[in-house]
This record gives C-alpha cells, sequence and structure tokens, in this order.
C-alpha cells in the first residue's frame, strides 16, 4: 500500500468512527422510541413525563460524568454527590415556603461545585489516579448523605415539587424534560463552545500537548470536576423534586448507570472524546428500556443484562474502530 | 458501528414486537410493585397475588415490577404499571408518604390501588396490612416473659425507614416500657438472609452476653448461626416461616425455645381479591388489619406448630398460604406460583 492510500484509509477510519460517534447515540435512541411506539401504541403525554421524571437524575448524572470524562478523569463520587445534594435538599425545604426553596437549591448546587472542585483539586495536588481519590471521596460524601438523614424522609413544598412533577411550563414538553434542556443548555452549551470547553477537550486528549499550547491542565481538571459536582447538585435536586423525599442510599445507582450511559452515549473513556448528548440520550433509554420490559411483563432485571449487553457492544466496536486507525 | 447500533434496535424491535402479542378480553390487567428481591416472604407474597389472578377467572394478566430499590425506583414502577394499563394495582410500599401523588394519579385514572404488608398514608388507597404493631408486641412480650422481665435482648429490625419496621419497632418500644430490667441492643437485617447471617456472627463474636433474640421475621438464619458457631440456644422470636418452625420442632430437644408470630404474606393474594371486590362494586372498608397470633414450642404449642408445618414448602416461605375470605385459591396454585 502506497503512503498516500495508507494516510486516506486512515482518515477514512477515523471519520467513520467519528460520524459514529456523533450518530450512533442519536440513532440507537430514534430505534428504541420507534419500538416503544410500536409495542404500545397508547404512549402518550404521560408515559413521556414517566420517562422524564425517571430520567433526569440520570440524566444529569451522565451529564456530570461526561464532563469529567471528556477532560480524562473519571468520577466514582457522582452517586455519593446526588445522595448529599437530594438529602440535603429535603431536609432543609421540609418546612421552607416556595421562594426559600428555590434559594437553597442554589445554595445546594453550589455545595455540588464545591465538593466536584475538592475532588480536582485533591487529584491534582495528589496526583494519585481519579479512580481511587473519587472513590474515597465517593465514600465520605455517602457518610455524609446518612449523617445528615439518617432514614427516608424529609420533603419540599408542593409547589417546589411541581416545578419538576407538574407538565404546566410549556405546552409540547414535560416540565421535567425542559428542565433537563434548560440544564445542560444554560450552563454546558455556551461552555463547550468557549476557551474553558476547549481546554477541557484538549486537557483530556493530551495533556502535555495542551499544556504546551499555553492551557493549564490542573485548572481544567479542577473546573472539570467543579462542573461535575454543579450537575450532581442539579441531579440530587431534581431527585428531590421528582420523588418528594430525601433518601440516603438512593445515589449509589448512579454512580455505575452514569458510567453505563457515557459509554453507550459514545464518550471515549480515554479523554477528549465525545460530547454530552449520546449520554443523555443513553440516560433516556436506560431509562426507557424498564418501562418497554414492563409494559411487556418482562423482568424488569432483564434491563441490566440489555444494558450490560450494550455496554459491551459499544466498547468493542469502539475497540474495533481504533483497532482499523492503528492498523492502516 | 452505526449498522451495529441500528442492528441492535431492529432486534430489539422484533423481540418486543413478538412479545406483546398476548391480548387482553374484558378481564382485569393487574399490576404488581414490589421493592425487595430475594427475600423468601415478598415471594410468596407475588406468588400469592398470581395464584389469586388464576383462582378468581377475573384477570387477564398480571404484571410485576420487581426489583431492589427504594421510593423513586417504586414511583418509576408505579407509573409505568399506569401506562401499562392495569386496572388494579398491589403495592407493597418502601415508603409511608413518598407513593401518595403517584396513588392519588392511579386512583384518578380509576385505578383501584391496594398497599399490603406496609401501610401507606394515601386515603385514596386501600391498605390490608397484618396488625405490624400488634407483631412486634406479642413476640416481644413472649419473649421478655420467657427471660422473666430480665436480660440483654438484640433486636433485629428490617429495613431502616419502612412502614412496617417503624410500626413494629413502635410495637417493640411499647412493650419494653413494662420491663425496665430487659436492655436491648438494635440491629438492622435489612430482611437479608446474608446480612442477617453477618449480623449475627459479629454479635456472637463480640462476646456481649445475649440473653434472647426477637427478629423481624428472619429467624432460621439465626438459629443457624447459633449452631454453626456451637454457642447454646437462647430463645428467638420469629415469623411463621416454615424453615423456623421445623427448628422450634426439631431442635426443641436441643434446647431451643422460642414462637414464631403469624404475619402471612397472602395478604398479596388478599390484596388483589380486595381490589376485585372493589372492581366489581363491592363496598371494603379502606383499612383491613390482620391479627397476628403466637405459636410457641412450649409443650403445649407443639402440636399447633406440627400441623402448621409444611415439608412441601420451601423453608423461607410463610406456612400461612392464605387470609380467608379474602383469597380463593389452593395450596398447589400458590405453590405453583402461576399467574394466567
Amino acid at each position: 500500500m502506497s503512503a498516500a492510500n495508507k494516510m486516506e484509509a486512515s482518515s477514512a477510519a477515523h471519520s467513520l468512527s467519528r460520524y459514529l460517534r456523533a450518530t450512533g447515540m442519536p440513532l440507537l435512541f430514534l430505534a428504541s422510541i420507534l419500538a416503544t411506539l410500536a409495542i404500545h401504541r397508547d404512549f402518550g403525554a404521560f408515559d413521556v413525563q414517566s420517562l422524564a421524571l425517571g430520567a433526569l437524575p440520570l440524566a444529569m448524572a451522565a451529564t456530570a460524568q461526561a464532563i469529567v470524562v471528556i477532560s480524562g478523569g473519571i468520577d466514582l463520587s457522582v452517586g455519593s454527590m446526588i445522595a448529599v445534594a437530594n438529602v440535603l435538599s429535603a431536609s432543609l425545604m421540609q418546612h421552607a415556603s416556595f421562594r426559600q426553596s428555590l434559594g437553597l437549591a442554589v445554595l445546594i448546587i453550589l455545595v455540588g461545585a464545591v465538593q466536584g472542585a475538592i475532588n480536582g483539586t485533591l487529584i491534582v495536588l495528589s496526583r494519585i489516579p481519579d479512580i481511587v481519590v473519587t472513590l474515597t471521596t465517593g465514600f465520605i460524601w455517602g457518610g455524609v448523605a446518612l449523617l445528615i438523614l439518617e432514614r427516608p424522609g424529609g420533603g419540599a413544598p408542593s409547589d417546589f415539587l411541581e416545578i419538576g412533577a407538574g407538565a404546566d411550563l410549556s405546552p409540547v414538553l414535560p416540565n421535567a424534560l425542559l428542565l433537563l434542556i434548560v440544564a445542560v443548555g444554560v450552563i454546558w452549551v455556551p461552555i463547550r463552545s468557549s476557551r474553558l470547553g476547549l481546554s477541557l477537550y484538549a486537557t483530556g486528549s493530551d495533556p502535555i500537548a495542551a499544556f504546551r499550547s499555553g492551557v493549564d491542565p490542573r485548572l481544567a481538571r479542577i473546573l472539570a470536576y467543579g462542573l461535575g459536582g454543579v450537575f450532581c447538585g442539579i441531579g440530587g435536586v431534581a431527585l428531590t423534586m421528582t420523588t418528594g423525599i430525601g433518601a440516603p442510599l438512593a445515589g449509589a445507582y448512579y454512580t455505575l448507570s452514569s458510567v453505563a450511559a457515557v459509554v453507550i452515549g459514545g464518550v471515549s473513556l480515554n479523554g477528549g472524546r465525545g460530547g454530552v448528548l449520546g449520554p443523555v440520550l443513553a440516560a433516556l433509554l436506560l431509562t426507557l428500556l424498564p418501562m418497554d420490559l414492563i409494559f411487556l411483563n418482562i423482568d424488569p432485571n432483564y434491563g441490566q443484562v440489555i444494558q450490560g449487553t450494550l455496554i459491551v457492544l459499544v466498547v468493542m466496536i469502539g475497540g474495533f474502530a481504533a483497532f482499523m486507525q492503528g492498523r492502516s | 458501528m452505526k449498522r451495529a447500533h441500528i442492528f441492535a434496535g431492529v432486534s430489539l424491535f422484533s423481540m418486543l414486537a413478538a412479545a406483546s402479542g398476548a391480548s387482553a378480553a374484558d378481564k382485569y390487567v393487574v399490576g404488581v410493585s414490589n421493592t425487595l428481591i430475594g427475600n423468601g416472604w415478598r415471594e410468596e407474597m407475588i406468588c400469592s397475588i398470581k395464584a389469586e389472578a388464576e383462582a378468581s377467572g377475573l384477570v387477564s394478566k398480571v404484571i410485576v415490577a420487581n426489583r431492589n430499590g427504594g421510593p423513586s425506583e417504586q414511583i418509576a414502577d408505579i407509573r409505568n404499571l399506569i401506562s401499562a394499563g392495569a386496572n388494579a394495582i398491589i403495592i407493597n410500599p418502601s415508603d409511608r408518604d413518598a407513593l401518595n401523588p403517584v396513588i392519588k394519579q392511579a386512583v384518578d385514572k380509576g385505578i383501584v390501588v391496594v398497599a399490603v404488608d406496609q401501610a401507606v398514608s394515601a386515603p385514596e388507597a386501600y391498605v390490608l396490612t397484618n396488625d405490624q404493631v400488634a407483631y412486634a408486641k406479642v413476640g416481644a412480650k413472649w419473649l421478655f416473659d420467657k427471660l422473666g422481665g430480665k436480660g440483654n435482648v438484640v433486636e433485629m429490625r428490617g429495613i431502616d425507614g419502612v412502614p412496617a419496621d417503624a410500626d413494629r419497632h413502635q410495637g417493640f418500644t411499647e412493650v419494653l416500657k413494662d420491663y425496665p430490667d430487659i436492655k436491648v441492643v438494635s440491629v438492622f437485617s435489612g430482611w437479608a438472609l446474608n446480612k442477617t447471617a453477618q449480623e449475627t456472627k459479629d454479635l456472637l463474636a463480640s462476646g456481649k452476653p445475649i440473653d434472647g433474640v426477637w427478629t423481624s421475621g428472619i429467624d432460621s438464619t439465626v438459629v443457624d448461626a447459633y449452631k454453626t458457631a456451637q454457642k447454646p440456644f437462647v430463645p428467638v422470636v420469629g415469623a411463621d416461616n416454615n424453615g423456623f418452625i421445623g427448628q422450634l420442632i426439631d431442635l426443641k430437644s436441643q434446647g431451643l425455645s422460642g414462637a414464631a408470630v403469624s404475619n402471612p404474606p397472602a395478604v398479596g393474594g388478599a390484596g388483589l381479591g380486595l381490589a376485585l371486590d372493589v372492581l366489581q362494586k363491592k363496598e371494603h372498608p379502606h383499612v383491613v388489619k390482620i391479627t397476628p397470633v403466637v405459636w410457641d414450642n412450649s409443650d403445649a404449642g407443639l402440636v399447633k406448630l406440627k400441623a402448621a408445618y409444611n415439608p412441601k414448602l420451601d423453608p423461607f416461605y410463610s406456612v400461612a398460604i392464605d387470609v380467608k375470605p379474602y383469597t380463593q385459591y389452593n395450596m398447589d396454585q400458590i405453590l405453583a406460583c402461576k399467574g394466567p
């Protein structure tokens, strides 16, 4: 093979893998929506709302995880941070007014940012691998959640719960879906297209190259974890909004599910590649699966089997694409 | 990757489409929401619902949403059961208050909601449970009297924060007030076999003097842990689980004394019986409580235990297989555990 041919093949493989990364998840999601509509002909407003309510906290967790993974890290404390925000909001808002609750929500999201920044700072300063640091802080935050609220309880004013559970903010979309779009749209989209966003991708892709191009990779990583913390805070408040209570152990589910959503959503675990749309759609897909299985009266635990199979398939296909790229 | 994604989507599509072939006539669709798996009592509860559905002849399909989880998972499951077109939903609730909004939504859509085993506070729901406060009271009273009103007792609770555990703890604490010389250590078993075994091992290894154990229903595991550790038995209070009743009969000669308090998982089937009545416009009170009874393995009580013991039944199943007059099925139907 001539050098020119080689280069052509390599760039073709490269652009194919980029193309798949961008379109694979939306296509898969579309297919599962069509499948749902085919088996469940009355799938309507109530069901879309169920989907949005169920997926909102996971979508936030997936967004948080995606930002951290894109910048070259991984956060195993996502679930515990969500639990802290969940129990904090449920215990503080229980006797608060609607306006106070809104203020508290902002405060709790800031607490999430601080938690995330602590993760990032510890990693950058200690140079201990991300997975170890966040596993440890995850245990700590998990314990803190139990100290704040020993058992499921607490609450929030009903107008506040209506923001998440209602369907009145927009004539077309349920509130929960609207919240999801607004949270990701207002926070992530501007950052993504700014210098900060570029520095996150650059750091995740190659920290040394990023450093030589004038990016401070250490600051970028701390900011990525902090931003992840913001979305965990939103996720925890959203959990309170959609369930009406705080549950100290409810967070556990979100850590590994967020990693699953990130992988299925086409974000490379090596960092620097992927976006937030894929993981968010993956979160919706992972919520839609048990819904369909219950509708078909199949044991919803098969949902986990399907989820695992999807992850293996996506990782294998990703690995295969990388292998083809390397060979050519 | 794209092709594989589409392929995965299409095969999922065809699998789902093939599975949805069953059609419902004018019979009722019944949904079940349970959030504790790997627990014999809950399995038997679901089997009793399926058996009642089969025996009643009024049910076309039983949809079981069954996974480990808390209120947030259960809210999602109940919403999904509403979506799936359930006419009645039987819930074993994971929280007293958190499910109220979704229960109200279901009732507003004309669905009959029955909470079984544990209570919910939603006034729209029907509640059919064992009297959980009395359950703890009668068992604890038997134990404290057995110990002569003096000694160290382990209170092996269920899951912190769920309604039945709170009610039982209330009953236990009320009785305790009359026995000032009883000292209590509380632990949580999570109503799980592995956790109970671990907690009991830890307690035995700690060297703390233990004079008696009250359990919230995971009972034979405690007796087994004593056997394994080769420690002399202390009085144990459990539920009317088949395996525990077998131990009370067989190990009496080796010094085991204990009492089984009735807690029928057939409240599940009974809840469905009640729901079907309501769907057919029969009147029922919104709250039905079943009064628990105590069987101990004293010489007098042994006759009752022997009559109740059922070698055909799983050791972790309760011997109380029905709740009359709400259930109609027979022993074979609940053992088959098959719904329509």
